[in-house]
């Protein structure tokens, strides 16, 4: 049986995400009705077991169980919820700000981590790109056709006249000093402890 | 000119008698009335125990008579209580040529030192003498209304309102827009009452009202008819009514029907809501009154065949608007309603799938003088839906952009009518309500629960689409209570769209200057405690052009707002004399004040300015914008403010403090609560009463500032409709303070409210350290 004290102060959560910088709606999450309209609409919740507005419901709640909740890790940032919602909330921009609380308790390491690869590319040659990790998904995802592109990127780009995608040296170590200076490195490595 | 004030009394000589009351020791154990009798200067003073017994008023008569008085104060409990009853006791004299110093609720019940409640009172009854040498005799003004009045709206709201008028003897207009009465209810099919669980035909229901409203010798009804304008003036509404053609005349037509044989226009008809089509030359519908064709000229040829068909020569092609002048004492605005456009939420694709309909127009297929002749079936086929889909709160409880925040209170009652009714017909028919909450407030709960015993089904969520998959629609929705993503497949989705206000509506608020609420409907004067008044005295309103609601709510409200208008015809109005009126000899006929009146009370009439009694609140803003200074308040308002002040600050000592208090009756009230209640406050405030703050001045105000008052306190009700503009000019009166060399910060707004009176005594404490504090 759960027991709702007097003391509680079930909107300690919800007042969190409101003054969240982030959150751009004023008091809308505080007018959720629940009806639904956002998770009827939501291709997350098409897909999987996550639930806009069930994750709302716990925030209204005060359960704090939400933040270590798997399933908030299935929103697509599409934002129809945010355009919907029929009182004015943003269920996507609650979620996100969800997330951040997570991975700033290091409970979101696993949900997180795959994207370290992202980072070590910048480090490694500079730019921005689609790490290893990523590949097999993409294979399976695109087809064959997708690694024969991606290996063949620069004969493509050679036959079509552009130049290879590369950085200058020089750059490479700007940026990587830039980067280190910003601690990102450190972040990503908390990331895969 | 803010320091000499010459206070123009006609006679200077008055004789002016004071009669005290120790009210049973409750005055008299604080205030110490031998040395309040002998420190008042005035012609007769005499104190009694019970000043408001039938002995006392013997006393005064005979006073007032045997002395030869001329004005009387009478310094006892608070006029609040009693002022009625010694405006009665000062009989031969003028009601208006008393006041009350009132020493109970503002001195001895609120302060507990006896010498400084003394002064107090000395200068309270000091304040009284002034104020009434100023008073003047009046009389209250009566209008006579004229016993006639205007409906304006021929739905069901305006045809109970316009029966039951010309029932209590009220000769009526009823106008209505359209080329027939009987508004939303004759597209509505069936209806039903929560205490009978079965649906009874709408039109069988309204049709009795119709036909005695029709019979009924003092209505007048006046179809395809609209107003242009209204001006109300002493009683009066004078109206212009915009009477458009038949081209049929109604005094002819059959109604055979032969004409709509010959017509060869054809277009959607409105009445069914666009379901059917009709010709060009039509009856709207088959009991419409009156019971004659009509021809819609936007679509209609002019090729004349009706003409030449129609046995009584009864159509005419030719035919212009007509003027209609019409006078009444009373107006009854039933101007109704319209639905919200489904177009506007293209996610439930309404306008792309033949099968996305409302209920209203679920209503035409079901009401058996529809399209289908009460038949349900597809409009995309026809064949019976197997399921039925419908969704709730279509443009209601929706903050987004054109929808409406409020509930619109009747769609689940609808959605659940028209589902019973389904049900009943087809029960192999399935149908799912997609509803956010069910409200069906009261007995409605009976036909809820009777929707669920015959099988209707309740989903709850919201729909955030209707697709078409293969021959199917499909909502998507979440099934909250069993927290899952749906999809429902469905062979017609209905959709419960908010009631809003009607076109009507907002013409004929524009065009009487009534106020509107934020949602657009007819405002009432105050939502709880003032139903059916509106804002213009003598305009009432009922039905949903006040808000949404069903029949009987809106046939309740029609009866309440005749009852209002029975209540002005009988009795007249009877009207505070303290209005404005207007020097003739110094306006120069500017017209600054005309356009300055929130009430609308002044006009031009044979070139002079002319104020309506009934409409002018007495605010005195017109004062302000007077150049000429050609208006003024009837009974000496202006200068009673001023002898007031001035004998509030009479006798001031040395390192005494006196704060002026203004307050109007919200504000009064408040401040005798705290009186009753015992609670206490410095001696330094002293109460004046006014009837609208707006009336006290930047001159009066700078005038007690100047002449003793070491602060001045105004009280406002955030209710009063001139709140907003007292509030604007407090900082501009602060300008000026300082214009004059003194601190602004004497001068206090702040907002009463009758229950508050704690907090009020609380200000006035607040305000008084803060002024002792003060050294400029
Ligand atoms: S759509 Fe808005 S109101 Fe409805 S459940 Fe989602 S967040 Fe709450
Ligand atoms: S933003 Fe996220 S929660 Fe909102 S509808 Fe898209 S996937 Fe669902
Ligand atoms: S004159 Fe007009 S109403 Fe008459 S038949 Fe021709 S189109 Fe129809
Ligand atoms: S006193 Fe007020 S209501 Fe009366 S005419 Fe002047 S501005 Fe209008």
């Amino acid at each position: 049986m759960d027991t709702i004290k007097i003391d509680d102060n079930p909107l300690e959560l919800a007042e969190k995400i409101v003054e969240d910088i982030k959150f751009s709606k004023e008091k809308g999450l505080l007018k959720c009705v629940q009806c639904g309209m956002c998770t009827s609409m939501c291709p997350g919740a098409r897909n999987s077991e996550y639930n806009p507005r069930a994750m709302i419901e716990k925030v209204l709640e005060g359960d704090e169980s939400v933040i270590s909740d798997k399933t908030i890790w299935n929103c697509f940032y599409c934002y129809t919820c945010h355009s919907i919602c029929p009182v004015g909330n943003s269920a996507c921009e609650v979620n996100q700000i969800l997330r951040q609380i997570a991975i700033s308790k290091g409970i979101a390491n696993e949900e997180v981590s795959p994207f370290a690869g992202f980072v070590d590319l910048m480090m490694d040659i500079g730019l921005g790109g689609i790490p290893d990790n990523f590949h097999q998904d993409l294979i399976r995802d695109i087809g064959k056709e997708w690694e024969e592109k991606n290996m063949n990127l620069n004969k493509i780009r050679e036959e079509l006249g552009l130049k290879p995608l590369e950085m200058p040296k020089n750059s490479i170590k700007e940026i990587r000093v830039l980067l280190k200076k910003t601690g990102l490195d450190k972040r990503v490595n908390k990331l895969r402890e | 000119m803010y320091d000499k004030k010459t206070l123009n009394s006609q006679k200077l000589d008055l004789r002016v008698g004071v009669f005290i009351c120790r009210c049973g020791g409750n005055i008299s154990d604080i205030v110490d009335i031998d040395k309040l009798k002998s420190s008042i200067d005035a012609d007769v003073v005499e104190e009694f125990e019970n000043l408001c017994s039938l002995n006392g008023r013997k006393i005064i008569r005979d006073n007032i008579i045997n002395k030869e008085l001329d004005r009387v104060v009478i310094a006892s409990c608070s006029p609040i209580t009693h002022e009625k009853t010694f405006q009665d006791y000062i009989q031969p004299l003028n009601p208006y040529l008393m006041d009350m110093a009132n020493l109970r609720e503002q001195c001895s019940w609120v302060h507990g030192d006896m010498d400084k409640a003394t002064d107090k009172a000395i200068t309270l009854v000091n304040a009284s003498i002034e104020k009434v040498k100023q008073s003047q005799a009046v009389d209250p003004i009566l209008c006579q209304t004229p016993e006639s009045a205007a409906v304006i709206g021929g739905g069901i709201s305006g045809i109970s309102a316009a029966l039951s008028l010309a029932k209590q003897g009220v000769k009526t207009y009823l106008i209505e827009k359209k080329p027939s009465i009987g508004g939303n209810m004759v597209k509505i099919g069936k209806v039903f009452s929560p205490v009978k669980l079965a649906e009874e035909c709408g039109m069988c229901l309204l049709n009795p009202i119709m036909n005695e409203t029709v019979w009924h010798e003092n209505i007048e009804i006046l179809t395809n008819t609209k107003v242009l304008s209204t001006e109300r003036r002493a009683g009066n509404f004078s109206i212009l009514l915009e009477s458009n053609p038949r081209y049929v005349d109604e005094e002819k037509c059959i109604s055979c029907g032969k004409c709509i044989e010959e017509c060869p226009v054809e277009v959607p008809n409105r009445w069914d809501d666009g379901l059917s089509m009709r010709k060009a030359i039509y009856k709207p519908f088959s009991q419409s009154y009156p019971d004659a064709y009509t021809i819609d000229m936007e679509n209609c040829e002019k090729c004349g065949k009706c003409m030449k068909k129609c046995p009584m020569g009864a159509i005419y092609l030719k035919g212009e608007k007509e003027i209609v002048p019409l006078n009444v004492g009373a107006v009854i605005l039933a101007t109704g309603h319209k639905t919200f456009d489904p177009n506007l939420r293209p996610e439930y694709g309404y306008n792309r799938y033949a099968d996305v309909i409302t209920q209203s127009e679920l209503g035409r297929i079901m009401g058996v003088n529809g399209p289908t002749k009460g038949k349900l079936k597809m409009l995309s086929k026809d064949r019976v839906p197997r399921r039925v889909v419908m969704i709730q709160c279509v443009g209601s409880r929706d903050e987004k952009p054109d929808g409406h925040k409020y509930c619109s209170k009747v769609c689940c009652m609808v959605a659940l009518k028209n589902a019973n009714i389904i049900k009943h017909k087809y029960p192999d028919t399935d149908v799912i309500i997609c509803y956010t909450d069910m409200r069906t407030p009261g007995m409605y709960e009976k036909y809820y629960k009777h929707g669920q015993e015959n099988g209707i089904r309740l989903l709850r969520g919201r729909p955030g689409e209707v697709n078409k998959k293969g021959d199917s629609l499909v909502v998507r929705v979440e099934d909250t209570l069993q927290k899952k993503f749906t999809e429902i497949e469905t062979d017609m989705v209905v959709l419960s769209t908010a009631i809003e206000p009607s076109q009507g509506s907002e013409e004929i608020s524009k065009i009487m200057n009534v106020g509107i609420t934020e949602d657009m409907f007819i405002k009432e004067t105050h939502p709880k405690i003032k139903p059916v008044t509106t804002d213009v005295k003598g305009a009432y309103v009922c039905g949903t052009a006040q808000g949404p609601k069903d029949i009987t709510d809106s046939i309740m409200q029609a009866h309440a707002a005749a009852s209002k208008v029975a209540e002005i015809m009988n009795d007249g109005l009877e009207i505070e004399p303290f209005v404005a009126e207007i020097d003739d000899e110094k306006c120069n006929l500017c017209e600054d004040c005309i356009s300055i009146c929130k009430y609308k009370a002044m006009s031009i009439k044979d070139e002079m300015i002319y104020i309506d009694p009934m409409s002018c609140s007495g605010c005195g803003k017109c004062l302000t914008v007077c150049k000429p200074r050609a208006i003024n308040i009837h009974g000496n308002i202006d200068e009673k403010i001023f002898a007031t002040i001035s004998g509030m600050l009479k006798g001031k000592k040395e390192g005494e403090k006196r704060i002026l208090v203004f307050l109007d009756q919200v504000g009064y009230t408040a401040a005798d609560n705290i009186g009753v209640n015992r609670v206490d406050y410095p001696e330094s405030i002293y109460i004046i009463k006014v009837h609208s703050v707006n009336r006290v001045m930047p001159k009066h105000i700078i005038y007690a500032l100047k002449n003793g008052a070491d602060g001045v306190f105004i009280g406002e009700y955030p209710g009063d409709l001139m709140y907003q503009e007292v509030e604007n000019k407090m900082n501009q009166i602060r300008e000026e303070i300082k214009d004059h060399g003194m601190n602004p910060e004497r001068l206090q707004f702040s907002n009463v409210y009758i229950p508050y009176f704690r907090g009020l005594a609380n200000k006035f404490k607040e305000f008084d350290a803060k002024i002792g504090s003060m050294d400029a």
